[in-house]
């Protein structure tokens, strides 16, 4: 979307245009999924999470500094109603017992292929207190510090949440490479017809010129 | 190494989740639901914006009742005026035929009348021309500004909202004053000739107030078609009802009785929250009181001790409601308005502590029309059971503005109506 017509998208929300909110949403509503879903347990959660933000943001478009990238002003909108949704979660203890997976190399992380899906799954499979920390701390480049103030705990419980937030997404990412080595030939069967397709019309091509010449 | 490590997973989550390969697709109930609480947001603002007129309702209501209040008062320093009748409905058919004549300002007692009619006649013309909600304001800006009755039909719009409390106050006033003049000079012109065993009022009388009363009830009704016609998609519906009830009088329910009601009751919602009901209900209300609490022109040779009364009454209610809640299968509305009661027959029983003393019993046949004379205030749970019909409970209370009855008794009424309400314009509006 051009800067232009966003901004004329966005004076339409300013005036409550029914049309354009609509516009608007569609048009970022890839992007506000994208982040609550990170902070949710489920996509259909993350939407309730995500109209929540964007009634917000059509009801406060009016003080939105169009100088500012709105983009950025969506994100922070979309990140902070997921944090105020869970807040009354944040504060849980958990007692669970983390199991060490400490071993898991560089490589071994590179290694496999983890598409997007499967490490949203992961994240969403987080307590709350261990995603929310998570996301604000590796994925939105917080510091503790930060984090703290934002969830109101403490940075030392930042810190420990995140660090038992790694724990188990690398025990998720071995149990993942587990089940992925059990059911070893998914993947393989996925791309194979893709390549059969290709080698065959490359053949036809190359049958044709044959044929011509 | 361990951190690292650490930034390694935070590496590979934050490269992958921030760039969302295959970002989440538009679903249309999201947006749906998004749109229900953006909605839902306009309305919260649209109570917002009827608190005003609510508000100014509200005032009207009371400015009204107080005057109401106070009218009783002048009524009887005019009683010693017993010509007027004649004299009053000449006056009437001029106002009727010419509505030109014109009222000075201090006007006597005998005059509301024609101002009335005036008013009448007005309401009548700019119920043709008329869009805005407000157009009830008009009549009675006219009727300030000395514009006489002949010269309707203009802009109504140009009339300000601000006059309205003036207006309705001016026009149902002047009505009601015109009426129960009529009706407390008959009771009191028929008083002291009163014949016990004949039993009622001169015919000649009765007829004499029937005119205006037409009148007055064609003012009062014209009021909800004016509405109607401005609002978008108005409803009606038709409500059966029952009620039991008890009955009592002066300021406690405390020796009340159980009275039944029953009746049709017809409501048009003029907008969203907003519906006028009127309707007709047969109510029989017997109620005890203490004799001095009656104001009966006879006087039996020794005071009774009690009173047993036994009222049949036609109750015509006319009431605004608002929607407070609507969900669901659900709606609670609260409601105010005026009811008049015809009187159908009226019989008094006569305790006396010594038991053989007589009268003990007598009947008042044919009786008088209280108009307006009673304030509704009711509470209604409607429960839909489909499209067309609902279940309806309402409590209620009735307060007397005047006094009731052949004996002048101030009749309270307490109860709980059941309905079953029926829409009638389901098919073409859900």
């Amino acid at each position: 979307m051009g800067e232009e017509e966003l901004h004329q998208l966005i004076r339409g929300c300013i005036k409550q245009d029914r049309k354009c909110q609509k516009m608007l949403y569609k048009a970022f509503y890839g992007f506000a999924m994208g982040i609550c879903l990170r902070y949710a347990n489920s996509r259909d959660e993350a939407a309730e999470v995500m109209n929540q933000g964007f009634f917000k943001v059509f009801t406060h478009i009016g003080s939105f500094d169009t100088t500012r990238p709105f983009k950025a002003w969506l994100g922070k909108i979309m990140m902070n109603v997921s944090i105020d949704f869970y807040r009354a979660n944040l504060k849980m203890a958990y007692t669970d017992d983390l199991e060490t997976a400490e071993h898991i190399s560089d490589n071994e992380l590179a290694d496999r292929n983890l598409n997007y899906n499967d490490l949203l799954a992961m994240v969403q499979q987080l307590p709350q207190a261990y995603r929310t920390v998570f996301n604000l701390f590796a994925i939105e480049g917080y510091s503790h510090e930060e984090i703290g103030e934002m969830l109101n705990i403490n940075a030392g419980t930042s810190k420990s949440n995140l660090h038992k937030a790694r724990q188990k997404l690398k025990q998720m990412i071995l149990n993942a490479d587990a089940t992925a080595k059990n059911t070893n030939y998914g993947s393989g069967t996925g791309y194979t017809p893709i390549v059969a397709l290709n080698a065959i019309s490359m053949q036809g091509i190359f049958l044709n010129k044959g044929i011509r010449g | 190494m361990s951190n690292e490590k650490d930034k390694n997973l935070d590496d590979l989550f934050r490269k992958k989740l921030q760039d969302p390969v295959n970002e989440a697709g538009f679903r249309e109930e999201d947006w749906d639901s998004l749109e229900e609480m953006l909605d839902e947001k306009k309305k919260r603002r649209g109570i917002i914006f009827w608190l005003p007129v609510l508000g100014s309702v509200a005032a009207l209501l009371l400015l009204f009742l107080g005057w109401w209040m106070f009218r009783p008062q002048i009524n009887r320093s005019n009683t010693g005026n017993s010509v007027a009748v004649t004299s009053r409905h000449t006056k009437t058919n001029t106002g009727i035929n010419g509505g030109t004549e014109r009222q000075p300002e201090g006007v006597k007692q005998s005059n509301p009348l024609p101002e009335s009619h005036a008013d009448n006649s007005q309401s009548g013309k700019s119920i043709s021309g008329s869009k805005s909600f407000f157009t009830l304001s008009a009549k009675g800006t006219r009727r300030n500004s000395g514009n006489g009755s002949s010269t309707v039909s203009g802009t109504p719009e140009t009339a300000g909202e601000g006059i309205a409390a003036n207006n309705n106050k001016g026009i149902a006033g002047s009505n009601k004053k015109s009426i129960t003049t009529n009706n407390k000079r008959i009771m009191v012109a028929a008083g002291p000739t009163y014949d016990f065993n004949s039993g009622s009022i001169s015919n000649q009388n009765v007829a004499a107030v029937k005119l205006p009363l037409k009148n007055a009830i064609i003012a009062v009704t014209a009021e909800p078609k004016v509405k109607v016609k401005s609002t978008f998609h108005p409803q009606y519906a038709l409500t059966v009802l029952a009620a039991p009830d008890a009955n009592g009088v002066g300021s406690s329910f405390q020796q009340s009785k159980l009275g039944t009601n029953f009746g049709l009751a017809f409501s048009v919602d003029v907008s969203k929250k907003f519906t006028i009901s009127t309707g007709a209900v047969y109510s029989v209300k017997p109620y005890s009181a203490e004799y001095g609490q009656y104001h009966i022109n006879y006087q039996p040779a020794v005071t009774p001790t009690q009173v047993i009364a036994d009222c049949r009454m036609l109750d015509i209610p006319l009431n605004v409601g608002y929607q407070i809640y609507n969900k669901h299968q659900n709606r609670i509305s609260l409601g105010t308005g005026l009811s008049s009661y015809i009187m159908l027959h009226e019989s008094y029983t006569f305790n006396y502590a010594d038991s053989y003393t007589s009268p003990t019993h007598f009947t008042v046949p044919n009786s008088n029309k209280y108009f307006f004379g009673v304030a509704n205030f009711n509470a209604t749970y409607e429960h839909r059971l489909n499209s067309k019909a609902s279940i309806m409970l309402q409590p209620y209370l009735k307060l007397p503005l005047t006094n009731i009855g052949y004996s002048q008794v101030r009749l309270q009424t307490t109860g709980v109506a059941v309905g079953l309400h029926w829409n009638l314009n389901s098919l073409s509006k859900p």
